[in-house]
């Protein structure tokens, strides 16, 4: 249930609908606490209403407008961002999903039957443990400790930051 | 009479390499992101420090801003991040300041405005002490909502948060800024509210 402070704010703010304005309209016309409150609330709200903001100092903008000088002046997202390459790295994706898509249900021999449904089983004609050798496995075990490597060294290089900047 | 150029034309002019132009819209959105930076700074040197870099990042952005939103809640956007990474960093440096020395801080700058004469016994600075005593988000959903022209919408996209929770926050806000108000002003606040 609302507050007669709630229901006095949203006729102010206009917020209420037409039927709950007249009835608002109606309690302060004849309701003592209501008109009370209205008059108080009217005040504050004409008195929030017409405060000044505040003035920053004489040489704010100018301020401002030294600082944003040394900046890269700034230019439209569309021409720092090209297009082209978003799409064509979409068209990349699509284009490969399609081909393997195309290329597996073209190899496949599927089974249907009313007893048992059996999932098309895939043909590759690859063998996996070629790529798989044990020189591979240690390049890509080199490659994943080397990123791990360097995202330790960025993690305690921000917190070494962060120490430094708390301190000063 | 020339025709003042609106936020996008002047965006759309800084991208074809008019950069002199970003001039304008500084100083045309410095008050609001300034005052937004306050809000979560509560001292002007901070502020403008926050809003300096705010405004530098968005120059930075400026090619990414998608015109999907107004510029200024876009500009509202950059400017919380920015005060959040900025308390962040702030807040690591003075861990060992304990709360009970904050209400010393805060009695302290709530009696250098009660320092400073009739002048300032005004409502408007009545407010500000009042708003400065929120909640930081509670304080800059209330300047975004009056002073930022920000539907509740605009203010949950700059703010990351869902329209409701913004309508419930400046419900809240609301509430508080007028019992601290009633706080500040004792037997005034009938006259003022």
């Amino acid at each position: 249930m609302k507050t007669i402070d709630e229901e006095i704010w949203a006729y102010i703010d206009g917020s209420c609908d037409a039927l709950e304005r007249t009835r608002i309209a109606e309690k302060i016309a004849t309701d003592e606490s209501y008109a009370l409150a209205f008059q108080e609330l009217s005040k504050l709200n004409e008195l929030m209403a017409s405060e000044e903001l505040e003035e920053p100092s004489m040489s704010f903008s100018r301020n401002v407008m030294d600082a944003v000088a040394q900046e890269i002046a700034p230019k439209k997202l569309n021409t720092k961002v090209n297009n082209g390459i978003i799409y064509g790295i979409a068209a990349f994706f699509l284009l490969s999903l399609s081909a393997i898509f195309i290329y597996v249900v073209a190899n496949s021999s599927p089974t249907v039957s009313t007893a048992e449904f059996k999932l098309p089983s895939p043909a590759f004609n690859f063998d996996l443990s070629e790529v798989l050798s044990p020189l591979s496995m240690k390049i890509f075990l080199m490659v994943d400790l080397t990123l791990a490597l360097l995202y330790m060294d960025r993690l305690l290089r921000r917190k070494m930051h962060a120490n430094k900047t708390t301190l000063s | 009479m020339q025709q003042q150029l609106s936020d996008i034309e002047l965006i759309t002019a800084i991208l074809e390499g008019n950069t002199a132009a970003y001039a304008e819209l500084v100083k045309r959105h410095q008050r609001y992101v300034f005052t937004l930076a306050m809000r979560y700074a509560k001292n002007r040197e901070d502020a403008e420090e926050i809003a300096q870099d705010t405004f530098v990042k968005a120059y930075r952005a400026l090619g990414t801003f998608k015109q999907s939103s107004k510029f200024s809640t876009w500009l509202f956007t950059i400017t919380y991040t920015t005060a959040m990474t900025f308390l962040r960093k702030k807040r690591l440096l003075t861990d060992s300041i304990n709360d009970e020395e904050s209400g010393i801080q805060l009695e302290n700058h709530i009696s250098s405005y009660q320092a400073n004469g009739i002048e300032q016994r005004s409502g408007y600075v009545f407010l500000n002490q009042a708003i400065d005593q929120l909640l930081p988000d509670d304080a800059a959903i209330i300047t975004l909502f009056y002073k930022g022209e920000q539907s509740l919408e605009e203010i949950g996209q700059a703010l990351k948060m869902e329209p409701n929770t913004i309508k419930v926050k400046l419900h809240r806000a609301r509430t508080r800024l007028k019992e601290k108000l009633q706080f500040l002003l004792k037997d005034e606040v009938k006259e003022l509210l």
